[in-house]
């Protein structure tokens, strides 16, 4: 396992620095704007009311009494510059194995090697899971490090900040399990890749158009974005458990299929 | 306990061809070379062997072991080297050689340092600004660094240099002194023809022989060349049913010799000649009559 861990440590260790850093520091710049974004929200809703119900569904909160300091806070954790980040590396990170390996060959190496196909993807998961903690912690740091400079009132507490993260991490790992499915079905990266970006795509419209238009609430379950609610965690102060169970389960499920079909196809590279 | 064994091995990809019924037994301690044209199932056989490729039907086992649920077993006795080497663009020589040991779970980094001086690589070039050949360089020094009980090389020697190659047929050699396997698998003939003890030639998926070199030898047409006294008797030589004439030119005829040459001389001693060369059987021509075949059955 060593000598996996070490390549995996070695193909995406600066990747995963500038992805770490990118997001530490939009997460900084975004929180450090806050006082100045929420004391114009209510002079530009008024201006343009059209915006409301899309950013009504956009945080999943009714905002017709006002935007508030959370909902800004938990807008924060959606912005689509902190999700495109986190799921690029995602992406990049959950097709390596097999669907990159196959695509480039390099696949005959590795298991030319005394080690199992279930080793390789519990190693890849393994470095999954530990770059993951590495680009939301430092998601979280750049958060923390920009609150301190904000007003009482204005920073969320520690509790829900907590909740948030575990809350990003499940989605973390719903969204790396269904890649690893895909993957694991796949000899191309590029199909890999775009296929997670549909599922990611519809799964965010299928949430986002369920706020405002009732057919789409019956498959809104369907999202993984449904079980992520930073504003209601603030709002509420509640650690969501159900959210996190749910997602853990998603994850867990496709990861294991996905485990399953590697240890059992066929891998061909010419 | 042979080194590798297959029964009636098959694997299919759909429309497109695979193996079919593949026997081969290869004993431990010995150069065995898998010879046929490109796409004729080489390298599905490989990768059957090595458990990338799960078998439709048949069975496969290398050292005593299956092929498919032990592969990760057997690959601790195995090196091999694919057909189209791809590597890692940031990896080096030095980096294989600890990760690959780490993952062996022992030191192959000095065995690896010998073969790379040997095999003139650079430890610390990334395979990024490598030649092809010395990509190749870098898998072959790998797979056999742990000094495996097994080799399987998939037509190793593309990209390498005369020399090189020679060096590769060098160690291949010493190592089956050793008692080591070699599973060699080619296209060209002459390296099959300088290494192994026995051939497989495979054929539109196919085993369309498996015989030792030399029984494959005396089955090979050989190159006569026959001067008569005049080109008279050369015109009116009848030429026996083991001979298929080439050409005739004055007083001189050549022919394959397709049959033993003491069958050869006896005839030959009937004949007023003036001289007579024979030639080294030729493999090639063998091998390309089970070529044309194909292309032909195509």
């Amino acid at each position: 396992m060593k000598g996996l861990l070490r390549k995996i440590y070695l193909e995406v260790r600066i990747p995963v620095l500038l992805f770490s850093v990118a997001l530490g520091l939009v997460m900084f710049l975004l929180t450090s704007l806050l006082p100045k974004v929420l004391g114009s929200m209510d002079t530009f809703l008024l201006k343009m009311p059209f915006i409301k119900p899309l950013l009504s569904a956009f945080i999943g909160q009714d905002i017709e009494g006002g935007f508030t300091t959370e909902m800004m806070q938990g807008f924060l954790w959606i912005h689509p510059s902190v999700l495109a980040l986190v799921w690029a590396h995602e992406l990049m990170y959950c097709s390596r194995l097999p669907a990159a390996e196959i695509d480039r060959g390099t696949i005959d190496f590795l298991l030319g090697l005394p080690t199992s196909r279930w080793k390789l993807f519990v190693s890849e998961t393994i470095g999954w899971i530990v770059t993951g903690g590495v680009i939301v912690g430092c998601g979280l740091t750049g958060h923390l490090l920009a609150s301190s400079s904000l007003q009482p009132s204005m920073r969320p507490g520690l509790f829900a900040i907590a909740g948030i993260g575990v809350n990003f991490f499940a989605v973390y790992l719903a969204v790396g399990g269904i890649a690893f499915l895909i993957s694991a079905n796949s000899d191309r990266r590029g199909r890999t890749i775009g296929v997670m970006f549909a599922i990611l795509l519809v799964s965010f419209l299928l949430n986002f158009l369920a706020q405002f238009w009732t057919p789409a609430r019956s498959f809104s379950f369907l999202s993984v974005m449904e079980y992520y609610r930073p504003a209601y965690i603030i709002q509420s102060n509640a650690f969501p458990w159900s959210d996190v169970i749910c997602l853990g389960m998603i994850g867990l499920t496709a990861w294991t299929t996905g485990g399953l079909i590697l240890r059992s196809r066929s891998v061909c590279t010419v | 306990m042979l080194a590798i064994e297959t029964n009636d091995l098959c694997k299919s990809y759909g429309k497109r061809r695979g193996i079919s019924d593949v026997n081969i037994s290869v004993e431990q301690g010995e150069i065995f070379g898998f010879l046929g044209p490109n796409g004729a199932g080489k390298s599905t056989t490989i990768r059957v062997l090595l458990g990338f490729l799960k078998a439709t039907a048949g069975r496969s086992r290398i050292l005593g072991k299956d092929c498919w649920s032990e592969s990760d077993v057997i690959k601790a006795d195995v090196g091999y080297v694919a057909g189209d080497v791809r590597l890692y663009s940031w990896l080096t020589a030095r980096r294989a050689f600890q990760i690959v040991s780490e993952i062996r779970q022992r030191d192959i980094a000095p065995r690896g340092f010998e073969l790379a001086e040997r095999f003139r690589l650079e430890v610390d070039l990334p395979v990024r600004k490598m030649s092809r050949g010395n990509r190749q360089k870098v898998a072959l020094v790998t797979a056999l660094a742990h000094s495996p009980r097994l080799v399987i090389l998939d037509e190793p020697t593309s990209g390498l240099d005369p020399l090189m190659q020679d060096t590769l047929m060098l160690c291949l050699r010493e190592m089956a002194e050793q008692g080591h396997t070699v599973f060699f698998s080619s296209h060209t003939l002459s390296e099959v023809d300088s290494l192994c003890d026995r051939v497989a030639i495979v054929r539109d998926g196919r085993i369309a022989a498996c015989e030792p070199l030399q029984q494959l030898k005396a089955r090979a047409p050989r190159r006569v060349s026959l001067i008569m006294n005049s080109a008279q008797d050369a015109g009116a030589l009848q030429l026996p049913e083991f001979a298929t004439l080439a050409s005739r030119q004055e007083a001189r005829i050549e022919f394959e010799l397709v049959g033993s040459a003491a069958e050869l001389t006896r005839w030959a001693a009937s004949l007023n000649i003036k001289d007579i060369a024979i030639g080294q059987p030729n493999l090639e021509s063998l091998f390309r009559q089970y070529y044309q075949t194909e292309t032909a059955t195509s």
